[in-house]
């Protein structure tokens, strides 16, 4: 791995800027099974959401490909908690890369438990899915609420001393105030963004194409507005040290150093995955090249360097 | 996990052949693939740079001495539309082999059925037990043209009035019968299940225990499958689809609802299957 690369997330030493994105990989071994693929090619794999239960998840379609995307709605399917950390994480290789379990709940207790569980456990920090329906509280999505959203962080964060990344939902009017409150509630990093929410429709049935009628939009469908949503929640967290994780339809390593301009400091791999399961080499070669060509030592002196048009008013 | 065992490779395409109604067969180049690949597998395609996504499609035969593979597809939606326009000299990009297959027991009356794109794993399986003691019988459905053109058997008739196969297993010397509700010459008119029967109705008691079924095709086929096989407690093995992401287990995207010791199950048919045992599934 070139040495440029190396770059620190959350306290974590990263081998790479590229994090694989949680519900991509599965548990962490799948995705090795390609002749080719390494572990080590990554700073750190999201591992899949996991609930305090086993969840069996949705019916049938799960996954459609929609114009430069596709639409999934799996339904957190999971062995549950214990399973994953009594049979699955025994047999994570912690030499290759670093592992973050990314926790889903119903309530606002379940998080709290879940992390609980974790923190006694050798995983290396906690992402918290906050786009999961409130069951107690009207099914609304935790993320889209902001206090909703701090609620669940609160409760995390009294219950690990690992570090804890929260994923935003874009599904929202206003994510920077979404950061906000999730900053406050202690947070130490931000994933930005998670799917939007889409339909596709089977015209000769008339029905939707998902099991679920719908699901979230990944790809590079939805780059633009990911790296928008990146800008926007880097305004807020930059004044807190609180470090991005940059992710949405990212296929190329000038996709990527888009995102870090903006403010990620690092950037998620997942759609591309499926399209190149070998896209990580390629992600990271043009990121080092990147940064030599433009004699930078290290991705840190790149984040955030975004450079605005500053002639917007004067247009009349 | 089996570290390192699917492939990423880049094929060149060395024949395209259309057939009637939208299907196509596919030559690709790839020694890795051609040597490895077992009977129920399949490869995931990149069709072209403007998809998002791959197709997953299944491998009808192998020639692994001069490292080819041949593909069967119909043109279904946008995926399979824009690789069939794809020309001899073209390089696409290959994941495989993928899969777990069929497994092959020591039943030695193997008992092949496909219907439509469903050929193919049938096709793959007969490849493999063609020269060995096995003594496989084909059943072959299709409700369009077949994509190949029906011959005269000149081997053993187990079902009278029902005449032709397909020439590619009668070079082989594997016995096959065709059916179709179009009422082709030579062709079984009836389900691909009714033609079955007057097979297995001509075994004796002895043979009849030494019959396993393998099939794959639309799913009311294999529905029809599965009672056929309980009906005459046979064994029986499908191969199933399903729409389908990263086709290496890290996604969930490709489940289907299976019925295992420990109760329902969501099992993914990229790494889980493709092929499940019909009792799991029906």
């Amino acid at each position: 791995m070139q040495k440029n690369l190396k770059t620190e997330f959350c306290g974590l030493k990263l081998n790479s800027p590229i994090v694989l994105l949680s519900g991509c990989v599965g548990f962490g071994e799948e995705y090795t099974r390609i002749d080719g693929f390494s572990n080590a090619d990554v700073g750190a794999i999201c591992l899949k959401g996991t609930t305090l239960e086993p969840r069996l998840g949705n019916m049938p379609h799960r996954v459609t490909e929609t114009p430069s995307g596709m639409i999934n709605a799996i339904g957190l399917q999971n062995p549950g908690t214990d399973m994953v950390i009594n049979d699955i994480m025994p047999n994570l290789d912690k030499s290759e890369t670093r592992f973050i379990i990314n926790i889903s709940g119903s309530s606002v207790e379940e998080y709290g438990e879940i992390t609980k569980r974790f923190d006694d456990t050798d995983i290396d920090a906690i992402e918290i899915n906050i786009s999961c329906p409130n069951v107690k509280e009207g099914g609304v999505a935790f993320g889209n609420d902001p206090d909703m959203s701090y609620r669940v962080v609160d409760i995390c964060r009294k219950n690990t001393s690992k570090a804890i990344i929260t994923k935003l939902s874009p599904n929202q009017t206003d994510i920077a105030f979404s950061a906000q409150r999730c900053i406050d509630a202690g947070t130490d990093g931000l994933a930005v963004i998670n799917t939007l929410m889409g339909m596709s429709i089977d015209t000769n049935t008339k029905k939707p194409i998902i099991g679920n009628n719908q699901g979230g939009l990944s790809g590079p469908a939805i780059k633009p507005i990911a790296l928008l949503k990146v800008h926007q929640v880097y305004q807020i967290s930059k004044h807190h040290n609180v470090p991005i994780i940059g992710q949405g339809g990212i296929t190329t390593a000038n996709d990527a150093i888009e995102f870090i301009v903006a403010g990620a400091a690092t950037i998620g791999i997942g759609t591309a995955l499926f399209y190149n399961p070998l896209v990580c080499h390629k992600i990271n070669d043009g990121i080092s090249q990147y940064l030599t060509d433009n004699k930078l030592d290290s991705i840190d002196e790149l984040v955030g360097t975004l450079a605005l048009n500053n002639f917007i008013s004067s247009c009349k | 996990m089996n570290r390192s065992t699917i492939q990423v490779v880049d094929c060149q395409i060395l024949a395209h052949y259309q057939f009637e109604s939208a299907q196509f067969i596919l030559t690709l180049a790839s020694d890795s693939i051609a040597q490895k690949t077992k009977p129920g597998q399949f490869v995931h395609i990149t069709v072209s740079d403007a998809l998002a996504m791959r197709r997953p499609i299944s491998i009808m035969s192998v020639d692994a001495k001069n490292g080819t593979f041949d593909l069967l597809y119909k043109v279904v939606g946008e995926g399979t539309r824009q690789l069939s326009e794809r020309k001899v000299g073209d390089v696409l990009s290959i994941i495989g082999p993928i899969g777990n297959g069929f497994k092959l027991t020591d039943k030695k009356l193997p008992l092949l059925i496909g219907g439509g794109v469903g050929m193919p794993p049938m096709i793959a399986i007969a490849q493999q037990i063609k020269d060995t003691d096995y003594d496989p019988f084909v059943i072959l459905g299709s409700e369009v043209p077949f994509p190949f053109t029906p011959e005269l058997s000149k081997m053993g008739n187990p079902c009278p009035k029902v005449s032709h196969t397909m020439p590619l297993l009668e070079g082989w010397g594997v016995a096959c019968r065709l059916a179709s509700l179009q009422g082709y010459e030579g062709v079984f008119k009836g389900f691909v299940t009714d033609l079955a029967r007057t097979y297995l109705d001509a075994l004796s008691v002895e043979d009849l225990v030494q019959v396993e079924v393998y099939a794959c095709g639309p799913h009311p086929m294999l529905e029809a499958v599965a009672n056929l096989a309980k009906e005459y407690n046979l064994p029986c093995q499908v191969s199933l689809e399903e729409y389908m992401a990263c086709a290496v287990g890290g996604c969930a995207g490709c489940v289907v609802k299976v019925q295992t010791n420990q109760g329902v199950a969501m099992k993914r048919v990229c790494v889980d299957g493709p092929v499940f045992d019909v009792t799991t599934v029906f």
